[in-house]
């Protein structure tokens, strides 16, 4: 009994040091897995660590020139999200300022704006706004609305205290209940935060999926036997050892690797770490393997040559990303893509690991995710397995 | 280069799985993009109420909520930590604190204060929920306050003008919904197109140095290297416009997402755009020398093209070396073009720069053909 534990402990070593040897040797392999897990997260870092759109230049077509409109436009210009770039006669010119795209938005301070104050009527002011980019639009609104909000304040303070309230009850009459708001994790609403969390799990992700794939295809291009399974092995036993083997070997990759990304990057860039060190090592362990299985059965399957894969890159990191959940609401997916998105290590992968690292959720308040995550890896252990004895029952192979 | 095209055309004929793969993939991605986002913007999001005052206004207030579309209360708790509790595990997106006495304090006039939580991890879902619910925050300061006026016998004309004194109407340039579906469609569909174009000629390219059959390449285009890479993107170049042709015609059509602008215009922008990618893909092929490390370069670059096009984190808001770095990203001014037509139906008098700069990348072939050329030099046996 010991002796046949011994035996299978000392094939898989042998099993790990070969892949490695493998990895190490490949200068793709190398390039993805070390070199695009170093990059892609500071760059990404770098292009968004201003967090916010800020003084996006807008126009203002002041059709009223009175004391109320001049007030709005200044109040317009003192909005972080906002500056007021040019100020117009007429329409044309705001239009051509927006149609060039020197202007992301155009205020219209319609004619009749201040006397319609002067008679207690709403008077309404007209934004169009360039959406080519949501956070255009997000500014111009944003922007506009909280002007809107404080000029309505100061306009309706103005009649009570003209009727002989004083400030205090004239406040009261304004605003008989305060709402306050309390943005929670992210409080800019800045896009750094939002999205480099879920960006470095993606990163970990497809690095391995691509790396382990041009590996698969380089063994399936040199007509070797996938793996490289010891001669000597009985069939099913070799198979279970070589998956264990190449599992370990990435897993031994990946911990240094996703400890350097998931646990030094987010210090250096100062983003929110709210959640245990403990539930993010234990979240991260099923990640790793069933991402491993994950590649290696696509792998094992798919990849007849080392580059194909890389072919498919494109829409499958960009599909994988909206898949998480974390763009479009997960309540509001179609049944069939939150069905499919779960057969992704990414999806459980990323909500988990936001929700522990930004949100300060327990191991307990992900435990779908955490439970997925285990079950993935269960599935893609058995179908690596599967996989690999098909391969190797019906595809012609020499073995060095 | 007429040989080589028709080299291209039979190689893909014997080997069309690629081909294939990829035209599934981009229609597979068109579907997924197409029924993701289908609602235009999210709706019926799950919000929460913690109800420590239990009184008319808390009821009221899950009344309002609930009467809007875009949010939706899934439950109301009775306590802080729950809801908290409940966030965390992403069942719902925001919530409302009403604190215990809080109506009371209404009619005793003390104005009372109440509390709006919203989850800004997710960026869509919680800043819908902000500005929806703070809307109707205040929309229930402003019940309140009606009531007190007509009360003091304000004629319900000028209450109206006394509540609301200003009104803002935003509306956003050719997306008059402000509908995801759109957003998100005529970009990523047509930008998955043009990086396939490019991943796929260098793919071939790479393959002939892999396969080392370059010196038949060269043969057939009678030692010109600029003719063998035109010969080969080539019949990749009329495929992959053709796809964005039609992509474009279900767009624009049967799903009658908007289009102000001119058809030519957006197809000869569909064609320069498809043969910058290509030509950036020649280029980078050209330049490294291992041809699967020039295979993951490319599908970097390609991927980080989708960031640097800026239709999600503007170009202008990232630091000044990014913001000239997105001048080297064929995508960059197909979107700028793309925007320009289908938003604004602008012509060609403002998308100028953009084919002009487009027009700029078939120089990179140049170098990609040298470069080709001193490797076959270099190793013309194989």
């Amino acid at each position: 009994m010991l002796k046949h534990l011994f035996r299978t402990l000392v094939e898989t070593w042998e099993v790990l040091a070969n892949e490695v040897r493998r990895v190490f040797l490949d200068k793709t392999t190398v390039v993805i897995f070390f070199l695009a897990t170093a990059v892609y997260p500071p760059l990404y870092y770098y292009i968004y660590h201003r967090e916010v759109l800020q003084e996006m230049p807008v126009a203002v077509v002041e059709l009223s020139r009175g004391e109320n409109s001049k007030r709005f436009i200044h109040k317009l210009d003192a909005t972080p999200e906002l500056a007021v770039a040019y100020r117009c006669a007429t329409l044309a010119e705001g239009e051509e300022l927006i149609n060039r795209h020197q202007a992301r938005a155009v205020y219209i301070i319609p004619a009749d704006y201040d006397d319609r104050l002067a008679r207690g009527e709403t008077a309404r002011i007209t934004c169009f706004s360039d959406i080519s980019s949501f956070l255009y639009y997000k500014n111009a609104m944003f922007g506009g609305s909280v002007v809107m909000l404080d000029e309505m304040h100061t306009i309706e303070m103005a009649h009570h205290t003209d009727a002989g309230l004083d400030h205090h009850s004239a406040r009261i009459q304004v605003q008989p209940i305060e709402v306050e708001d309390v943005k929670l994790y992210n409080p800019s609403g800045g896009y750094a935060s939002y999205f480099i969390p879920a960006l470095l799990l993606l990163v970990i992700h497809q690095t391995l999926f691509f790396g382990i794939c041009v590996l698969c295809g380089d063994a399936s291009e040199r007509h070797r036997s996938l793996q490289v399974i010891p001669t000597h092995l009985g069939s099913f036993r070799s198979i279970r050892i070589v998956t264990l083997g190449r599992l370990l070997c990435f897993l031994l990759i990946y911990i240094p690797i996703a400890l350097f990304d998931l646990w030094i990057l987010p210090r250096i860039f100062g983003l929110p770490q709210l959640g245990s060190a403990i539930d993010i090592c234990l979240l991260l362990l099923p990640f790793l393997l069933a991402t491993i299985c994950f590649s290696m059965t696509i792998g094992n399957l798919f990849s007849q040559q080392r580059m194909s894969t890389l072919l498919c890159c494109l829409f499958f990191s960009v599909i994988l990303f909206f898949l998480s959940g974390l763009v479009w609401p997960q309540p509001n997916m179609p049944r069939f893509w939150l069905a499919a998105s779960y057969l992704f290590p990414s999806t459980p992968g990323i909500q988990g690991y936001v929700r522990i690292a930004s949100m300060g959720a327990t191991l307990a308040e992900v435990r779908h995710e955490y439970l997925a995550l285990w079950l993935q890896t269960g599935f893609y252990f058995l179908t690596a397995n599967i996989s690999l004895y098909f391969i190797r029952k019906f595809k012609p192979q020499t073995d060095h | 280069m007429k040989r080589v095209f028709y080299r291209e055309l039979r190689r893909i004929r014997r080997k069309p799985r690629y081909t294939i793969i990829l035209t599934v993939g981009i229609a597979l991605s068109f579907i997924f993009f197409a029924t993701m986002t289908s609602e235009g913007q999210p709706q019926e999001l799950p919000v929460a109420v913690v109800d420590l005052d239990g009184s008319y206004l808390s009821r009221r207030l899950c009344h309002e909520i609930n009467a809007t579309q875009a949010v939706n209360v899934v439950a109301v708790y009775g306590s802080h930590g729950e809801a908290r509790s409940a966030m965390q595990q992403g069942k719902i997106f925001a919530f409302y604190e009403i604190p215990n006495g809080t109506y009371n304090e209404v009619l005793q006039f003390h104005a009372p204060k109440i509390v709006l939580y919203t989850n800004q991890s997710y960026l869509l879902a919680g800043s819908l929920c902000y500005k929806q619910l703070t809307t109707i925050g205040k929309l229930a300061g402003g019940a309140v306050q009606r009531e007190v006026l007509r009360k003091k016998g304000v004629d319900e004309d000028q209450i109206m003008g006394r509540i609301q004194p200003i009104a803002l109407d935003t509306h956003p340039i050719g997306n008059s919904k402000g509908s995801y579906h759109l957003y998100l469609l005529t970009i990523l569909v047509p930008g998955i197109i043009i990086l396939m174009a490019m991943l796929q000629t260098a793919y071939v390219i790479g393959r002939e140095r892999q396969e080392e059959t370059l010196r038949g390449l060269m043969r057939v285009a009678r030692g010109n290297a600029l003719h063998a890479l035109v010969g080969k993107m080539l019949p990749y170049t009329m495929y992959y416009t053709l796809l964005m042709l039609l992509c474009s015609l279900i767009m624009f059509g049967p799903m009658h997402l908007p289009m102000e602008g001119s058809w030519p215009l957006l197809m000869l922008l569909s064609l320069l755009s498809v043969v910058a990618a290509q030509c950036a893909g020649c280029f980078l092929m050209g330049c490294v020398p291992d041809p699967s490390v020039a295979m993951s370069l490319t599908s970097a670059y390609g991927t980080l093209a989708f960031t640097m096009c800026g239709f999600s984190f503007p170009v202008d808001a990232m630091p000044l070396p990014m913001q000239t770095f997105s001048l080297l990203f064929p995508l960059r001014y197909y979107f700028l073009a793309m925007r320009d037509i289908t938003l604004f139906g602008n012509g060609i008098g403002y998308i100028w720069p953009q084919l002009c700069s487009l027009l700029l990348f078939p120089l990179l072939l140049l170098i990609g053909a040298a470069m080709l050329r001193r490797q076959y030099e270099r190793r013309p046996q194989c």
